[in-house]
């Protein structure tokens, strides 16, 4: 069976099964909060980081598909397919990630903790940056060279999330280890404060209202490695972010991220639409 | 690639099946006392009932049913035992969540959005 009939039979299971489905609204790239996919809900996500390196490198895009499922409300997994594209040199597939984030807590605390674990089995092609950990800019030897170097890695992060009057504050801390070469271990860190720019919602449906919109702004960077504890040539970012309810369903959301390093690229311009699916098939 | 594709149907099929569960109603769930006696500003505003209808259409039919009247995966909320609940107890419950039974948190959304949904549930 060919990949194009394999892709359009996927697509018609997953129509077939679908439900409407409430569409979650946290503007974020990187940073992750307490609010995990409902059980029973797929949210496909295709989003893509556009970076503007400095030093004359070339633009790259780095698109990814997102399929992220509810199994129990304490429990969500997620699978990523990511590739890259980089203008005058190549593109190519750079990997795969598989995550899974777990609440503890029945209810919500003033501080609400989860514990994400993923595998990632990617190239040093990749350049998606979903997050961003240890020291050093990206290597920007040729795609075709850089896809020829596998990695196998175990990434976990501490998030730590609050609803605090109206806004979201979360905080994360990554730990990641290449199991293929030793690195030692990388950290890395993420920080996000957003809100909804809605107050009293109105009877009426609309489209693009404050109501649909949430704005805000993430912090996100390396912080080197257990075998250099320093922040030297570390990347860092900070990127206003915001998201808009399109429709019940789908999301759209949008962010500048400002390198403040020399070891960051000038610009990550980030953009991502999510659509979700209720696959118990009821409304 | 054809293995990648593969994998994807095997994780897909995994889920739908996976989607046999019934979400179990959690007796355990109690709501603080300061909690549930917290008054609903907006309790003098039934104008504002209508934005909560649309939000609870928009968040919570979908497994409530559109006419808040349950399905296999959430109860009823019209029933005596939700109704007799004090706002303050409903707004907490949706506020918080419950990650055991499978209710989502919607702390996410202003504070006079869930005092809607508390006034739209009052309605039922």
């Amino acid at each position: 069976m060919s990949p194009r009939r394999i892709w359009s039979l996927l697509t018609a299971l997953v129509l077939v099964n679908a439900a409407a489905a409430r569409a979650q609204d946290s503007p974020y790239f990187v940073t992750y909060d307490h609010y995990l996919e409902e059980p029973g809900n797929l949210e496909i996500a295709l989003a893509n980081t556009s970076g503007m390196p400095r030093g004359g490198h070339p633009t790259y895009l780095a698109p990814w598909l997102e399929l992220e499922y509810g199994v129990k409300g304490w429990w969500t997994t997620e699978l990523y397919l990511e590739g890259v594209s980089a203008r005058g040199d190549g593109s190519g597939f750079s990997g795969w990630r598989w995550e899974n984030r777990f609440r503890p807590l029945r209810s919500e605390h003033r501080i609400n903790p989860v514990l994400y674990v993923e595998y990632e089995s990617i190239n040093e092609a990749s350049r998606i940056q979903k997050e961003i950990v240890g020291a050093g800019p990206l290597s920007f030897e040729p795609i075709a060279d850089l896809r020829q170097e596998h990695m196998h890695e175990l990434e976990t992060k501490l998030i730590l999330s609050s609803a605090i009057s109206g806004w979201n504050v979360s905080e994360n801390v990554t730990f990641e280890k290449n199991l293929t070469e030793d690195e030692g271990l990388e950290f890395g860190y993420s920080v996000g404060v957003s809100r909804s720019l809605g107050g009293l919602a109105s009877g009426i449906s609309c489209r693009f209202c404050r109501e649909t919109l949430v704005a805000g702004v993430e912090l996100f960077g390396g912080l080197g490695t257990s075998h250099d504890y320093t922040l030297r040539e570390t990347r860092h970012y900070l990127a206003p972010v915001v998201a808009w309810r399109v429709s019940d369903r789908s999301t759209l959301k949008a962010s500048t991220g400002f390198g403040l390093t020399e070891a960051s690229d000038r610009y990550l311009l980030r953009v991502g639409w999510s659509y979700e699916l209720s696959l118990r098939g009821r409304r | 690639m054809r293995a990648i594709l593969a994998a994807v149907i095997v994780v897909y099929a995994s889920l739908v099946v996976a989607t046999a569960q019934v979400r179990e109603r959690d007796n355990g769930w109690m709501v603080p006392p300061n909690a549930s006696a917290k008054q609903n500003p907006l309790a003098n505003r039934p104008d504002a009932a209508a934005g909560g209808a649309k939000l609870f259409q928009e968040r919570c039919a979908t497994c409530h049913g559109a006419d808040a009247r349950g399905t296999e995966d959430a109860p009823d909320l019209s029933q005596a035992d939700v109704q007799a609940q004090t706002d303050g107890a409903l707004f907490w419950k949706i506020s918080t969540g419950n990650s055991r039974s499978g209710m989502p948190a919607f702390s996410f959304l202003p504070e006079l959005q869930r005092w809607q949904l508390v006034l739209h549930l009052r309605q039922r």
